[in-house]
């Protein structure tokens, strides 16, 4: 099971409760990200083998930042969360290379490591 | 007008034209042309003459009437050629100077003025030209003893030679033909252009000279063709036809100008018509064609707003290149601009008279157009209200997402955790937080609930489509849904998607139905927006919520129908332009 991960979220108060959910889930949370640009160079400094990213950010979104990702050859686990409906984003959760979702308020350690294991 | 110039212009117009005609009659053999042939010539010249004069009086303000009778003058100056020393040098000096006149002539026709700056700097270096070349050649021409053109020993003396040097006629002799050809070509060029450009009055003003000069230059290729194939043409048919067709060049000049003046008789028309005009684009019409220039606009003056709009009621600025203005007032108010085809500028005193007689139609057609463009303003700031308040909703779902929402969130997150660390103790605490969570996940489904309801995020990112299949997806009530799938303009989205969920929510609220169709379609630049239930019927179409949405689909200038009859079943169905 992967164990590092990299936190991606505008909200102060999320990311520092996301952090203890996660570390008591058995992950080690190696930095957290407020915005597109620092997530992109938070992944490449620290090698987080997964990111959990935050699809509304103040600048690129989330699936911009999933999208250049993949573009650069990254195989690393991206699982893109949100704390509106999935249904809200229609087709472009379909559509991104992320290797999936998962919805704010069902955000826990196990979940994540359940969508980390599934194979892309 | 120099009424008095012209008298002198007509008698001397008379007297030459009896002194050529006389000599021409009486005097020396014609080499290459006929007596009579060289008699028509001078009744051609006559005829320039007095239709020169008669435009000069009709239109003292152009120059087409001293530019036609200049022509009549100057050819008719030729014919004074073989007689006296003194006739013979002048006929000589002005030879050539008929070329740049006809030049000028079918150039300025008919406004009188050239309209470029390229036609003004032809025609001013073509008479340059002229001028240097005749002076040169009359001080350095023997006729009795030219080897290049005519050698003519009983030739009159040419009054102004100094020195003989007859090299200049060779010199000159190819390049001349060259720029003669040139000059030639971008006049008909230039011509063409013209006729293409111009409408209404100008064009009727030019299709005679057009049909003349053509049908001239054709019949003279013909006699040209004719005497190179060695057919004798002299006091033939073709030789008259295209002599006639010479002569009736400047008849069309004058009846081209006299077309554009028959329009004055049109102001009684006008008088008559003016009583039954409806609108301003009905008055426009009527004023396009008492002037005669169907591309004639009226521009309505709004004195508050201060500025011009046209029968629409849209902004509109009169002024432009090549176009003249002439400005009505009544009272001292500015009432309305005219503008029109430049070449009508000669008669602004018909343009004036045309003003005047409408003064009153103008004033209420004004008045109308006033009430248009205030229309449309309102119109303008209707949707631009709509905008605001739909960018006031993104704005507000965002902070609704961004603030309280991530805060709910936080607390969810923080009470997973606390159950996890209190798990295996106390159940009364477990309970507590499990009572706790449950709290918070009802806040956040009203929160959620509460800004899809505002603006759905889906809508901006993934446009109506996407909005509407999950808003059919949440109805408690099934719901077929036909869409489109292009991307409409913002607001039209906006509208149409408020359109379908009040319209769904009222049926799942009072409807009873079993199923509901929404139907977006997008045809002929508009979409149409239907929603159909089996429910109940009888909603109240004046009702707050419909009533909204009617105001926001005509501020969009869309229509909005609601058919529920108290038999049952309802139909809501609006369309809005989108392009």
């Amino acid at each position: 099971m992967p164990t590092t991960v990299l936190i991606v979220d505008d909200h102060a108060g999320f990311r520092g409760f996301a952090r203890r959910l996660l570390e008591a889930g058995g992950f080690t949370v190696v930095g957290e990200a407020d915005d597109g640009a620092s997530a992109l160079a938070a992944v490449e400094t620290l090698q987080p083998e997964v990111v959990l990213l935050d699809i509304v950010l103040p600048d690129i979104d989330g699936f911009a930042v999933a999208e250049r990702l993949a573009e650069n050859g990254d195989e690393r686990v991206v699982v893109l969360t949100s704390s509106r409906d999935s249904a809200d984003f229609g087709q472009r959760l379909e559509r991104t290379p992320a290797r999936g979702f998962i919805h704010k308020d069902d955000l826990s350690g196990p979940a994540l490591a359940r969508l980390a294991a599934d194979a892309p | 007008m120099n009424r008095r110039l012209l008298v002198v212009l007509a008698l001397a117009g008379a007297v030459v034209i009896a002194v050529a005609a006389v000599l021409v009659a009486f005097a020396h053999d014609f080499q290459p042309f006929g007596r009579a042939e060289k008699l028509a010539q001078v009744a051609t010249d006559g005829i320039w003459i007095v239709t020169g004069l008669i435009a000069w009086q009709r239109r003292p303000g152009s120059r087409v009437g001293p530019l036609m009778t200049a022509v009549g003058f100057v050819e008719v100056t030729q014919q004074l050629y073989w007689n006296a020393a003194l006739p013979f040098t002048i006929a000589e000096l002005v030879a050539f100077f008929a070329f740049p006149i006809w030049l000028h002539l079918f150039l300025a026709f008919p406004s009188g003025r050239l309209q470029t700056r390229f036609e003004r700097s032809l025609v001013t270096s073509t008479y340059a030209a002229i001028v240097v070349f005749s002076v040169f050649s009359q001080l350095s021409w023997d006729p009795r003893s030219d080897p290049h053109s005519t050698d003519c020993p009983n030739c009159p003396r040419n009054l102004l030679l100094v020195h003989r040097y007859h090299g200049l006629w060779s010199a000159l002799g190819t390049a001349g033909v060259f720029w003669f050809i040139a000059v030639l070509v971008t006049a008909a060029v230039l011509l063409i252009v013209h006729v293409r450009r111009s409408s209404g009055a100008t064009r009727r003003a030019l299709a005679p000279v057009v049909l003349a000069a053509a049908a001239a230059a054709v019949l003279l290729g013909a006699v040209l063709v004719a005497s190179a194939m060695g057919v004798p043409t002299e006091g033939s048919p073709l030789l008259w036809l295209a002599d006639a067709a010479f002569a009736a060049i400047p008849i069309a000049f004058l009846v081209g100008l006299l077309r554009m003046r028959l329009h004055r008789s049109a102001v009684a028309d006008l008088v008559l018509e003016l009583d039954s005009l409806a609108s301003p684009a009905k008055l426009e019409g009527a004023l396009a064609r008492c002037l005669g220039d169907p591309s004639l606009q009226v521009a309505f003056w709004l004195p508050d707003a201060h500025r011009y709009v046209n029968a629409d009621g849209d902004a509109f600025d009169p002024a432009m290149p090549g176009r003249a203005l002439t400005v009505l007032e009544h009272d001292g108010t500015r009432l309305a601009a005219l503008a029109y085809d430049a070449a009508l500028v000669d008669e602004p005193e018909l343009v004036e008279a045309v003003g005047a007689t409408a003064t009153l139609a103008l004033e209420n057609a004004r008045l109308e157009a006033q009430l248009r463009a205030q229309l449309a303003e309102v119109r303008a700031s209707r949707a631009r209200i709509v905008a605001a308040g739909d960018a006031a909703r993104r704005r507000l779902e965002r902070d609704l997402h961004d603030g309280a929402q991530q805060r709910l969130l936080g607390i969810r997150l923080a009470l997973r955790l606390a159950r996890g660390r209190v798990s295996g103790g106390d159940a009364a605490i477990d309970e507590l937080l499990a009572a706790a969570d449950a709290e918070v996940v009802g806040a956040l489904d009203e929160l959620r609930t509460l800004a899809r309801g505002i603006h759905p995020a889906i809508l901006t990112e993934d446009g109506l489509a996407a909005a509407l299949s999950v808003l059919a997806r949440r109805a408690a009530v099934p719901v077929d849904l036909t869409v489109c799938r292009e991307r409409l303009p913002a607001p039209v989205e906006a509208t149409a998607y408020f359109v379908a969920a009040e319209a769904l929510a009222n049926v799942v609220k009072h409807a009873h139905a079993s199923r509901v169709s929404i139907d977006v379609a997008r045809s002929n630049g508009e979409v149409a927006i239907e929603v159909r239930d089996d429910g109940s019927g009888g909603a109240d179409a004046g009702g707050p919520g419909l009533r909204g949405l009617r105001d926001r689909v005509e501020a969009l200038d869309g229509r909005l129908r609601v058919e529920s009859p108290a038999t049952g079943g309802s139909r809501i169905r609006a369309a809005i332009p989108c392009g």
